[in-house]
């Protein structure tokens, strides 16, 4: 069965909810869940479209890392799941991604220079650096009760 | 994963693929797949047909740097051509086309291989 299958999209009067699979088949649906979004609050497709890309690379990160399975860690739940909690305020678009993965070692990461990355042709790291430069707003923050929680915010006046 | 799909065709000492659907990390591997065994057959010149393609995220943009790289080390490249507006914009503001040859048509593409 494809795992994509088995999101769950709920809404209140305020905030959308989607409980997603922690499995790369759902990154695709999430986006267009996004994406749809961001074009009814408003902003413009060049902003949903870094919006979008944002949020892939949040969900990319959870499903490749935080739920990564080769490495000494174990799940704690026997169906790891993406939470998204989205909503909007007079002049944002506020979306909290949440996981019960591994813990990111903020600690050991050093910001990487986008562009030097680039030129220098490396394969990959380029996630979060993709996330500050389309998001205005980043944070993280983790601990037991909550696991882990992303927090992405886009200003629509900024757009 | 019906969200993404290869079709290679060849263009004499040039591969083409055709790309459609989206590149993210949940369908990269499966390009990298691809290009890895046209790598260790000694072909090297690679374009990439973009025009149905509705997305690509950092996994596979990093890829097709990577690969570019490898195949310039052999006198090859891998270049892009037909790249949707929507995304040609986003990797532009990134960067990649500083590093990644991005080319109109499949004409112009093809005929940049043949030039000195």
């Amino acid at each position: 069965m494809d795992p994509a299958e088995n999101i769950d999209i709920k809404k209140s009067t305020s905030r959308l909810f989607v409980r997603a699979p922690g499995h790369g088949s759902s990154l695709r649906p999430i986006r267009t869940i996004i994406t749809d979004l961001a074009r009814q609050v408003g902003f413009p497709e060049d902003e949903v479209a870094k919006i979008e890309m944002a949020v892939d690379e949040a969900c990319a990160n959870v499903v490749e890392h935080a739920y990564e399975a080769k490495r000494d860690w174990f799940w704690k739940r026997l169906n790891p799941e993406i939470r998204l909690t989205i909503h909007t305020e007079a002049d944002r678009l506020v979306i909290q991604i949440n996981d019960d993965g591994r813990r990111f070692d903020f600690a050991s990461y050093r910001p990487v220079n986008l562009l030097e990355r680039i030129r220098a042709m490396r394969s990959g790291g380029y996630g979060i650096a993709i996330m500050r430069q389309f998001m205005d707003e980043i944070e993280y923050k983790s601990d037991d009760e909550t696991g882990n929680i992303l927090r992405l915010v886009k200003y629509l006046k900024k757009s | 994963m019906k969200d993404f799909r290869i079709e290679l065709e060849s263009r004499g000492a040039v591969q083409l693929i055709r790309l459609q659907g989206s590149l993210d990390m949940y369908s990269f591997p499966r390009l990298e797949s691809q290009l890895q065994t046209l790598f260790q057959q000694g072909r090297y010149a690679i374009m990439l047909d973009c025009s149905l393609l509705d997305y690509i995220g950092s996994a596979g943009l990093g890829a097709l740097i990577g690969f570019a790289k490898q195949a310039r080390e052999h006198d090859g490249d891998l270049k892009l051509f037909r790249v949707p507006e929507r995304i040609y914009k986003i990797i532009e503001l990134l960067g990649f086309t500083k590093v990644l040859q991005v080319y109109a048509t499949e004409d112009t593409a093809l005929a940049s291989f043949q030039k000195p």
